[in-house]
């Protein structure tokens, strides 16, 4: 675990300093958006991560015109006969109360992305905010918020999440923030890390020195500085908070039925999958493709920024 | 290192501490009734069985005092009793704990066997086509869901071939659940060994064995495997933490009858006592598991050792 930190870390600096290798003496940083697109570019030299934006393209496109790619209704029952194979009218076959496969996994998708952008939304801005007032304040605040920190980050993601959904009660929406709490130290270790960075350039001594306020100096100049870096980061916390709440939808405690969320789907289907193979084999593919696309993405931009990788 | 090894049993001591003050309010933080919706369940129950419940829980008094109450308790052994059945929480975990292990340190060992192993070869081999084979397979297995390898496994050796049982808890039933565990994290620390080894490939005193005209067969085991091992060795007792979490749904899939399984169980019955029991224990036993691969990376490493 402390190795995942640490590699988002490195990967979180590599990022932060990425266009422009005038950062550290310039007292102004180029923008946002202009450091995340330099960042894409960079990453997608990287035949791994070409393959993973599209499939996150692939998928966002699925989850966004879900209505018209699927054939049927995700919910209708008897679309086809009662557990068919895969054919020409169900390509992933039908369910056990005869609902096409194929659209239920299209619009799962949508719920994937819900999953994805909202557990890693409220990891991401808790962990930032906490992570970066320690790395802003020093002293005290510092010290007991990141041993806060650590004590709750020595526990795996999973029990912080069971005991979230303990709390909360079974839903997709508990599971979502649930998966975001738990996945709260890896940002706050990782903005608290970067913040610290930050806090040495000269724009940030200059804005100190021209006598900005605490809240000036955190969400004026330090926020929009470690904020790329992050977001860099959150794109490989997808596919660990996607894998997160379809594991807990598994289980049942997340998305309930009928509900076409992947991991409920294969935790509805388990009674048939002796006799419907199929009814296991699509929505755990459609999972692992997901995951799959975040990770080869993931793993691009950490090639792309990590200097001793390129001869490799 | 008296020093360092202070520090991390002080560590040690303020996870668990601050994991017991999180664990005896968690039933606080329930929205509603936490006595009511323990009790949903149940048909029949009074008001007054109700008060009793919350009176026995100790929860009619101020928070600070139920967790005094609840530490001393705890020190003394009693997690309390179950609200289905009655049953002391403690016995209850201690009596399925070794399960858990058990396919927690089954599932580490095929991991680390396999997970090494390909780890070192893609390094060897990298920029062949085997290294590009190995880490595509490594890729895949780090995004497969465990719950979905374990239900195929479950379907083509126990349904399909009947090598294995569908269900059960003897030795033939730990094979499909650990190698489950065993292979996404095999994944895992393939990649990890992979970037490792070939940070050590790169140094200097490799190229100088190289040079000297050592047979490579040398120059790997006696050189590169063992200065290699020390960080993977730690990063894989890391690790056992995975397992653990992991754990909690294979055992799920398989039917295996340890803690995680009872934990879900205790989630759908709103059995709060057996939850925070078993939060508790899984507190204590990840931060004994990562206190011992503190002290041994301490030992296998001089410059802590020192």
């Amino acid at each position: 675990m402390q190795n995942r930190v640490n590699r988002a870390v490195e990967l979180a600096e590599a990022a932060g300093a990425m266009p422009g290798p005038a950062g550290e003496e310039s007292y102004r940083r180029p923008g946002i958006w202009r450091r995340l697109r330099a960042l894409l570019a960079a990453a997608t030299v990287n035949r791994g991560a070409r393959i993973g934006l599209a499939l996150v393209l692939a998928l966002v496109f699925a989850a966004v015109f879900a209505p018209w790619i699927a054939p049927f209704d995700p919910d209708e029952m008897g679309a086809g006969m009662f557990l068919s194979p895969p054919s020409a009218a169900h390509w992933f076959g039908t369910d056990e109360f005869g609902r096409d496969i194929f659209s239920r996994v299209i619009h799962g998708a949508r719920l994937t992305i819900q999953v994805g952008v909202i557990a890693v939304g409220i990891s991401l801005t808790v962990g930032t905010l906490v992570g970066l007032v320690a790395g802003y304040a020093g002293g005290w605040t510092e010290r007991i918020l990141m041993r806060l920190v650590d004590v709750v980050f020595s526990f795996t993601e999973t029990l912080i999440a069971l005991a979230a959904v303990a709390v909360m009660g079974p839903s997709l929406t508990n599971a979502m923030i649930a998966v975001g709490i738990a996945a709260i130290p890896f940002y706050a270790r990782v903005a608290y890390s970067v913040t610290l960075v930050e806090r040495n350039r000269a724009y940030f001594d200059a804005a100190y020195v021209a006598g900005a306020g605490h809240m000036r100096l955190i969400f004026v100049h330090l926020l929009p500085n470690i904020l790329p870096p992050l977001i860099v980061v959150a794109t490989l916390g997808v596919s660990s908070a996607v894998l997160a709440a379809a594991g807990l939808s598994f289980l049942g405690l997340g998305a309930q039925p009928p509900s076409p969320e992947w991991g409920a789907m294969l935790s509805a289907g388990r009674d048939y999958f002796t006799q419907a193979s199929w009814i296991m084999i699509y929505p755990g593919l459609a999972i692992m493709v997901a995951v799959l696309a975040f990770n080869l993405l993931g793993d691009g931009i950490r090639e792309a920024l990590d200097p001793r990788q390129k001869h490799r | 290192m008296a020093r360092y090894l202070l520090q991390r049993v002080f560590a040690a001591i303020l996870t668990v501490f601050v994991t017991t003050i999180a664990v005896s309010m968690l039933i606080h933080l329930v929205p509603g009734d936490p006595v009511q919706i323990m009790y949903a369940q149940s048909q029949g129950t009074t008001p007054e069985q109700l008060e009793e419940v919350r009176a026995r829980l100790g929860l009619d008094r101020p928070l600070v005092e139920q967790y005094v109450t609840y530490i001393g308790r705890v020190l003394q052994g009693d997690l309390g009793h179950t609200i289905r059945g009655e049953q002391p929480v403690l016995e209850l975990l201690l009596l399925r704990l070794p399960n858990t292990l058990v396919l927690a340190s089954a599932a580490l060992l095929i991991a680390a066997t396999i997970g090494m192993t390909l780890g070192f070869v893609a390094a060897y081999k990298r920029g062949t086509w085997i290294d590009t084979v190995l880490m595509t397979t490594a890729i895949l297995g780090v995004s497969m869901p465990h719950f979905w390898l374990g239900l195929i496994l479950l379907f083509y050796f126990a349904v399909q071939l009947q090598w294995f049982p569908v269900a059960g808890n003897g030795i033939e039933n730990l094979v499909l659940p650990a190698v489950t565990l065993g292979l996404t994290n095999a994944a895992i620390i393939a990649r990890l060994t992979r970037s490792s080894m070939i940070d050590i490939f790169d140094q200097d005193f490799i190229r100088t064995a190289h040079a000297k005209g050592l047979p490579k067969a040398v120059v790997l085991s006696r050189h590169a495997l063992r200065a290699g091992l020390v960080p993977i060795v730690t990063m894989i007792g890391l690790q056992f933490t995975y397992m653990m979490g992991g754990a909690i749904v294979v055992e799920n899939v398989f039917g295996w009858n340890g803690v995680g399984r009872m934990a879900i169980q205790a989630i759908f019955q709103r059995d709060y006592p057996l939850i925070q029991g078993f939060i508790l224990m899984f507190a204590v036993v990840v931060v004994t598991v990562s206190l011992l691969m503190d002290l041994i990376y301490a030992w296998l490493d001089p410059r802590i050792r020192r």
